[in-house]
């Protein structure tokens, strides 16, 4: 970030001849004047995976190599598309490209626009990893797409102010004892409810019924819209009709704020203290703090999720096949994803690792955040990704997720009865699917 | 000059416009050279735009229709894809969402420019008469017009918000509760809808203006004394000269309408906006076959829906064509009602 | 020589007897605006303004504004303070954001409007074999839908390297099916056929009648199409996007896409943002405003 200083005020005074050389500079792999060819290694990411101080250590460590990070700070979506332009073009991708889990999935079919990170020996490190979040990034036939980063490790944030408003506990032991189930956590909902009318008890439906779904698959079945032979499993699958049905019963008791999720609505939801909990990953602390600014500080803290742990998100880092340098990208790949590279990057950015040894080190373990109330956080989120039972997603997870995700908003925003969106989920689900 | 000479007004100069102007007969002219220059100077000045599109429009054009003729998945190549003839245009054909996105197009498309077209009519007769600070005037309607679709939908966005946006707060005012304008078909076509007619009223306006401009008046003397009244010519007389202008304007209004994106993807938000809200609500043809490209992966079903979109686009400009033809007969009846009076 | 001055000077006197009834002002009334037509217009530029007025009230608030009720609808005090914000994120790279679409959007305009004259020019007043055809094609181009060719046009711009540069995004946009279109359309009706038939008794070439007598004629027209081709390349959003995949070297359109995407939504920021991307095109706009609608009227004196 700090590297951009110089950049502002001289692109403000150079006009057109700076921004001409900087643009050819940025994408120009000029070949080495010394001995060791001298390439340039683009890491395609969005949001922010806090690895300014491993780009520099590996830097220092292979000076023939130049990391250039492109798209900080930018959203999934924006990073999604541009990335499927490239891989579409077959041309233009970075040498490494951030995937999010759920975007990993539906390339697991698409292998061959990937390396197989298996070629460059990623497979003795599986190791390094949280069983299920190595499997994420391996295709069936044993093709290892990408390395896990982070996870999305499940909590329930709230906002300690709301709480005391409504009469109920704020301490996070005894909130988390409110809710062991999700039946707890709808009652104390309708607690909250009858005495704060102006405010949700949570954002909307959809986030929670993924955490929800997730967990009931990994108690169930194991798998959620597909199961492993990739027959579609949406109106078989319990789990799936007994999520929707709990997300109903959320619904029906009123709780939403209504506030669908990246909307303006919904940022400014943060802001209004629209809603008194939230189904919240590691990575939503972060959002949270931003989003809330200044003046949510000490108004938040985190409890555990009802019905155990759960994940939402949490990415891979892939090399594309289009890359001219695939092995020294692999390299930097298993670098970043080391226990250590993931321990920077927590402590940096607050991603929760997805490695084991980096969630056991005490500067993860013993961390609190003090915008949440000095919560450990380290704590909290690494119990959860522990205890979560691996589920299976098929390829096209993505699109199905989606149609019954906009079959429940129909419902909380009162276009369509229950029943009737269900049947339409099945149905745009089964068609999402082909 | 003596064509324009002629007192009736069906022949004046401001009403030969459009595609029937002759054109001049070559000149006797001086050598070789001349002769080369009046018979092959056209090609030469026609050229730039047949090469730069050839290049960067037509050729994509005809690797798309290629595309749109195979199971092109994300990763394929010509070799690799499997030609399935017009398998994909089939199964769009039989494809509800495809034509939710239709029908979504076509609303926004007619709640657009209808309305716009007509106020613009409106704005552009007023603007054409003698007014204080008339140049002020023009420029005000015309303001709106250098936003950007991005910087337009981020306003609207914020002002369409169902919490604590200013329409429903002053809807409020007047006991209408707060609408979530984002949730259902038609308010999500009103909100996007007002976004384009915001943009585009005072820019056709003055291009209505422009054309009012180059009607000589003297034909509205002529039917002033005939006891017309104001609106009455407005109705009967500028807006069948208006013909021509009125033509390239619904046209440009279609081609632009149809292909509808930006404004209902920024507006819709969310997780994904592609889809155009919870219920496709709002989903575009555009946005519909960003979602085949984006979403899918299907590069062959994304080029198949391109071309279906270019498609209903002919089909609306000829039929916006035939429909402001008829103009020509209202034109018809007043030169034949001048000639009776006469 | 004005047409207008043929036209009027040999409009025949209407009879007598009606002029009589009527009265002279009876066509003069028809160009007096009555107090329901400054109504009408004044709702329309106040209509017009007022978003514009909003983007810059959220843009000279704190970031709360946005969620306050009722809506804030007066300036506030924080314009500095959001434009510093907005100037210091990195990531948007915001000043260069605007040289680039500065430094695009007037070579193609420059481009578009030589191109598109000199074409409608020929269509408009020059005989040639395959006139209609050409134009028709030239139109039936102009329903084409960019998204259309996006992905060829990619690989295109990649081979040739050009992707992540400037000339990417001005190349496929030099010639304008519009503007041919629209420069046909006026040209036809703006500039006599007598004064393309003196000049080429006089001797001059075709392009120096072009030059010489009927670009000044399209000067109206010419104002008009370089003011639009100017604004929507200024504004152009979908093509760059894909084009300039290179963070560091946006266009104006992309760096505001930055920040209202970016991943933390500070919106006093994006207004200010969004305020500061109009203000180029206001101040052209009031530059040249006059001068492009003083044309409009000019034109409609010599046609």
């Amino acid at each position: 970030m700090s590297t951009n200083m110089r950049r502002r005020s001289f692109a403000a005074i150079a006009l057109a001849a700076a921004v001409t050389l900087g643009a050819a500079a940025c994408s120009s792999e000029e070949p080495g004047t010394g001995t060791t060819e001298q390439i340039t290694l683009n890491v395609d990411v969005f949001g922010n995976f806090g690895y300014e101080e491993l780009y520099k250590q590996y830097m220092a460590e292979h000076p023939n190599v130049k990391i250039v990070e492109r798209g900080t700070g930018s959203q999934l979506d924006a990073h999604n598309q541009q990335l499927t332009q490239r891989l579409a073009a077959g041309a233009g991708a970075g040498d490494i490209v951030a995937l999010e889990e759920g975007v990993i999935i539906s390339y697991l079919d698409k292998a061959n626009l990937f390396t197989d990170l298996g070629e460059y020996g990623a497979k003795d490190l599986a190791g390094n990893f949280i069983p299920w979040k190595f499997q994420q990034g391996t295709t069936a036939d044993g093709k290892i797409l990408g390395l896990g980063t982070d996870v999305g490790s499940m909590a329930m944030c709230y906002r300690t102010d709301l709480f005391k408003k409504a009469g109920l506990p704020t301490d996070r032991a005894a909130v988390s004892a409110l809710w062991p189930t999700w039946d707890d956590y709808i009652k104390t909902g309708q607690t909250f409810k009858s005495k704060v009318k102006d405010a949700g008890f949570i954002d909307a439906v959809t986030n929670t019924y993924n955490t929800i779904l997730m967990q009931k698959a990994g108690q169930g079945a194991g798998y959620t819209y597909f199961d492993k032979s990739g027959a579609m499993t949406i109106d078989t699958n319990p789990a799936v009709k007994d999520s929707y049905d709990l997300a109903v019963k959320i619904l029906d008791a009123g709780l939403s704020a209504k506030l669908q999720a990246w909307t303006q609505e919904w940022n400014n939801g943060f802001k209004q203290a629209q809603f008194a909990t939230i189904a919240c990953p590691a990575w939503m602390t972060g959002y949270i703090t931003e989003q809330n600014g200044a003046d949510g500080k000490g108004k938040w803290d985190i409890a555990a999720a009802p019905g155990g742990g759960g994940n939402w998100g949490g990415s891979f880092l892939a090399v594309p096949k289009q890359s001219k340098h695939a092995k020294e990208a692999a390299e930097l790949v298993k670098f970043l994803t080391n226990p250590a590279g993931q321990t920077a990057s927590f402590k940096s950015k607050g991603n929760l690792p997805s490695s084991p040894q980096a969630l056991a080190d005490p500067a993860v373990k013993a961390a609190v955040n003090e915008y949440f109330s000095n919560a450990p956080t380290g704590d909290i989120f690494a119990k959860g990704a522990l205890d979560l039972k691996p589920v299976y997603l098929g390829a096209k997870n993505a699109p199905v997720r989606t149609a019954v995700e906009n079959a429940l908003r129909t419902v909380e925003q009162g276009t369509k009865k229950s029943a009737d969106a269900w049947t339409a989920a099945v149905t745009d689900g089964k068609k999402a699917a082909q | 000059m003596t064509v324009q000479s002629s007192t009736r007004p069906e022949v004046a100069p401001g009403h030969r416009r459009g595609g029937s102007t002759p054109p001049t007969e070559p000149q006797r002219s001086k050598g070789v050279l001349g002769r080369l220059d009046i018979k092959y100077s056209p090609y030469l000045y026609i050229a730039p735009f047949f090469v730069v599109f050839g290049i960067f429009g037509l050729w994509p054009l005809i690797y798309t229709l290629r595309m749109s003729l195979y199971d092109w998945d994300l990763g394929s190549t010509v070799e690799t894809a499997k030609f399935v003839g017009f398998d994909n245009f089939a199964m769009f054909l039989g494809d509800s969402d495809f034509w939710n996105s239709v029908v979504n197009t076509i609303a926004m498309f007619l709640m657009s420019t209808i309305p716009q077209l007509i106020l613009a009519l409106i704005l552009a007769n007023a603007l054409n008469k003698r007014l204080r600070g008339r140049t002020l005037l023009r420029m005000g309607v015309l303001i709106p017009n250098i936003t950007s679709v991005a910087a337009v939908s981020i306003v609207f966005t914020q002002l369409y918000n169902r919490d604590f946006g200013l329409i429903n707060w002053v809807l409020g005012l007047f006991g209408v509760d707060a609408i979530d304008w984002t949730a259902r078909s038609w308010s999500s076509w009103v909100a996007i809808s007002s976004m384009v007619d915001w943009r585009w009223t005072g820019y056709n306006a003055l291009i209505f203006l422009a054309a009012m401009q180059s009607i000589p008046r003297d034909i509205y003397e002529s039917a002033s004394i005939d006891g017309a009244s104001g609106w009455r010519q407005f109705w009967t007389m500028t807006v069948p000269m208006l013909r021509p202008t009125i033509i390239f304007v619904t046209i440009i209004s279609t081609i632009g309408g149809l292909q509808l994106y930006g404004e209902p993807l920024l507006f819709t938000g969310g997780g994904n906006p592609l889809l155009g809200g919870s219920d496709r609500q709002s989903q575009t043809v555009t946005m519909f076959l960003m979602e085949q490209f984006y979403m899918k992966f299907e590069l062959g079903r994304a080029a198949t829906v391109a071309w279906l979109l270019f498609i209903l686009i002919m089909i609306f400009s000829i039929i916006n064509f035939l429909f402001t033809r008829s103009l020509r007969s209202a034109d018809g009846k007043v030169k034949q009602k001048k000639g009776a009076s006469r | 020589m004005t047409a207008t001055a043929v036209r009027t000077g040999t409009t025949p006197a209407p009879a007598p007897k009606r002029r009589r009834r009527k009265g002279g002002g009876a066509a003069e009334r028809l160009w007096q605006a009555s107090p329901l037509t400054y109504v009408t217009l004044l709702a329309a530029v106040a209509l017009s303004m007022f978003p514009l007025y909003y983007m810059f009230v959220i843009a000279t608030r704190t970031n709360d504004a946005i969620g306050q009720t009722p809506p804030p609808v007066t300036p506030g005090g924080e314009i500095g303070g959001n434009v510093d914000r907005l100037l210091g994120n990195e990531s948007a790279a915001f000043m260069t954001g605007l040289v680039n679409s500065a430094i695009v959007a007037t070579v193609v305009t420059v481009f578009v409007v030589f191109f598109s004259s000199l074409a409608g020019f020929a269509f408009a007043k020059l005989r040639f074999k395959g006139r209609n055809g050409m134009m028709l094609a030239i139109l039936i181009t102009m329903m084409v839908p960019t998204q259309l060719g996006i992905v060829p046009l990619y690989q295109m711009m990649y081979e040739w390297d050009l992707h992540n540069k400037l000339p990417s995004i001005i190349l496929p946009f030099l010639v304008s099916g519009f503007g041919v279109f629209m420069m046909r359309q006026y040209a036809s009706q703006a500039v006599p056929d007598e004064l393309i038939e003196a000049a080429r008794m006089d001797g001059c070439s075709t392009f120096r009648t072009y030059w010489n007598v009927v670009l000044p004629g399209l000067r109206p027209a010419i104002a008009v199409l370089g003011l639009f081709t100017f604004m929507e390349q200024w504004n152009s959003f979908l093509w760059p996007q894909i084009a300039l995949g290179d963070p560091t070297n946006p266009t104006v359109q992309l760096s505001l896409q930055r920040l209202s995407q970016g991943y933390y939504n500070d919106y006093s920021q994006v207004f200010a943002g969004t305020l500061l991307s109009v203000v180029p095109l206001l101040v052209i706009f009031i530059i040249f405003g006059r001068q492009i609608i003083g044309g409009i009227m000019e034109g409609a004196v010599k046609a």
